[in-house]
């Protein structure tokens, strides 16, 4: 299991796909950044990193079907899905290897981003505990992000679908969130529970407030989890109908 | 040995393979014979592991693929029809990682790879990008692959294709003495590869099983009947009427015009006797012998013969009774069915 995960984060490094990622992901992060720096008139003014992640949602969510696209869809396009599934590793060995490969790659790029506030810390002050649970909450809801776009390419056979389909699931997580806090939902006390039991951006804002609830990370771990047993079934699934 | 036991796989409402059955014996090279869309690739499949089989078993050394898939697939090496390279991977970089998910330990992992590279002859490919390399160059590669952790048995599906002439004879003496430590499946439509590495030949046609046999009974049970291909320069007439004379020969299937009185006769006779006959006869009745030529029934007759039937499943015996039932139709038959392949 542990080549196969070192086979997938490898090839993320052998074309430049992982830099560009990276590039683009840093460059999200800077524009917000700079602005960020450029309204402080004081030198004491406490910079919120997980505002930067906050009110970027939108451009972040869509960098991770970028990152999980090829998953499985690459493989059943070249081939090379019979070499894993004829190998002794299982379908659960696969997948998990997959996506800790992304989620690697993930922290990688998020590790980079320290550079931030490593800069803020030389000539400002940082919040450390909201900027700790800031980037452990990022994580953990990049993961379960993670989740669902492997899901997502196990469904086709090419890559750009499976970027498309990931990115719509994105959409409608975010969607999930707006339609949790319109006004409309909120008049139907159930309904608008459930939904905002599902919202993301909600448990986010709590770490980012510097507070660590376990419902939240039992939350993100759970969401994870489903979309990866369901990625499981999908791949049994497809070996049954092909053809 | 792999026991293949009622396999069936159903795609959707299509029937790719009905019921099959046969076993693979140990440090054998079993051929597994069909046209295109037979079903080879799909049998392949479910052998190892790759595709569940809708209903059936596939018992490797005792072991059930379904039942304990990750033990059983240690057992298999497996190169299926698209070499499964990753193109932006290097070739030894490849290697490595397919000897790390079979589960080959650090120590032997080295001298596994050099080995499998030596004996395809693509050490000097090492570096390379497989991106780069030639369809060849890819085939070999993925058949260096099926070879680690050395696997007791080989399933190759079509592995010359691609390959020029020189690279096929090399892969050919390779899959030989591959046999001296493992057991091949070998799929293939070639039939000059199968008769010459082969030691037992399974048919499948239409997703059934035609023949399951080795080569000599196969040729032998299309009818121990020889074709005689014979160029006299003589009167057309006195030639027939000499030859339908003889006993054990046939009316001429063929009769060819050359030139004035010269013509060529195809006729199927039962034996080396006949022949003796034939020539010593027509030479008495004063004609001239130009050209003698005599064609043994071959494996092509027999895939050919098994493969264009369209219906019903038939044992080997059967097969073998109606052939001699059949025998004095045997030529047309054939004519017939070589029509229809072109």
């Amino acid at each position: 299991m542990f080549s196969l995960y070192k086979k997938e984060l490898q090839s993320y490094f052998y074309s430049p796909f992982a830099y560009v990622v990276g590039a683009l992901f840093l460059f999200i992060f800077a524009f917000p950044f700079i602005t960020g720096i450029s309204n402080i008139d004081s030198s004491q003014y406490k910079f919120s990193f997980p505002n930067i992640f906050y009110n970027n949602f939108f451009y972040f969510i869509l960098l991770i079907p970028i990152l999980t696209m090829r998953t499985f869809a690459e493989e059943r396009k070249s081939g090379t899905e019979v070499l894993l599934m004829s190998s002794p590793l299982s379908v659960f060995q696969i997948v998990t290897a997959k996506f800790l490969a992304v989620a690697t790659l993930f922290l990688t790029m998020l590790l980079a981003t320290l550079f931030y506030p490593i800069i803020t810390m030389l000539t400002g002050e940082v919040v450390w505990s909201s900027l700790v649970c800031g980037y452990v909450g990022f994580y953990m809801w990049g993961l379960a992000c993670i989740a669902v776009g492997m899901l997502m390419s196990s469904f086709t056979e090419s890559p750009i679908i499976a970027a498309v389909l990931g990115e719509l699931a994105m959409l409608l997580l975010i969607f999930v969130d707006n339609l949790a806090s319109s006004a409309f939902i909120q008049s139907i006390p159930h309904v608008s529970d459930v939904l905002s039991w599902l919202s993301t951006q909600q448990r986010f804002t709590v770490f980012s407030q510097g507070i660590f609830r376990l419902g939240d990370i039992v939350f993100f771990i759970t969401l994870s989890v489903v979309f990866l047993g369901w990625t499981i079934i999908s791949i049994n699934k497809r070996r049954w109908s092909r053809g | 040995m792999i026991e293949i036991k009622n396999l069936t796989k159903l795609y959707g409402s299509n029937l790719a393979v009905k019921n099959i059955s046969f076993n693979v014996r140990d440090n054998e090279i079993l051929g597994f014979l069909g046209p295109n869309g037979a079903g080879k690739s799909t049998t392949m499949n479910m052998v190892t592991g790759y595709l569940p089989s809708t209903s059936g078993k596939v018992i490797i050394n005792g072991i059930d693929i379904e039942e304990n898939p990750s033990e059983a697939k240690k057992l298999i090496g497996y190169l299926p029809e698209i070499p499964p390279v990753y193109p932006d991977m290097r070739v030894y970089e490849y290697l490595s990682f397919v000897a790390g998910i079979k589960g080959v330990s650090g120590g032997k992992r080295k001298e596994q790879i050099e080995n499998a590279m030596e004996r395809l002859g693509i050490k000097d490919m090492k570096k390379r990008l497989i991106r780069n390399l030639s369809k060849g160059y890819r085939q070999r590669v993925g058949f260096a692959q099926a070879l680690l952790g050395s696997p007791k048995f080989l399933i190759l599906d079509e592995p010359t294709v691609g390959l020029d002439p020189n690279q096929v004879m090399e892969v050919r003496k390779l899959i030989k003495d591959l046999k001296k430590d493992h057991t091949v499946i070998l799929s293939s439509h070639i039939l000059q590869e199968i008769q010459a590495v082969c030691d037992r030949v399974v048919i499948i046609s239409h997703g059934e099983i035609r023949a399951d046999d080795t080569i000599e009974n196969l040729e032998s049970s299309v009818g121990g009947d020889l074709t005689l291909i014979i160029k006299v320069k003589g009167n057309k007439d006195k030639v027939l009427i000499t030859m339908g004379a003889i006993p054990g020969v046939s009316i001429p299937s063929d009769i060819t015009y050359v030139e004035t009185n010269v013509h060529t006769y195809t006729v199927s006779i039962a034996g080396e006797e006949a022949r003796k006959e034939i020539i010593s006869r027509l030479v008495t009745a004063g004609c001239e012998i130009i050209e003698v030529s005599t064609v043994k029934s071959s494996l092509e007759d027999v895939f050919v013969k098994l493969t264009t039937q369209n219906s019903g499943k038939k044992g080997l015996r059967a097969l073998l009774d109606e052939d001699e039932s059949e025998a004095e139709f045997n030529i047309d038959n054939d004519a017939a069915s070589e029509e229809e392949e072109k």
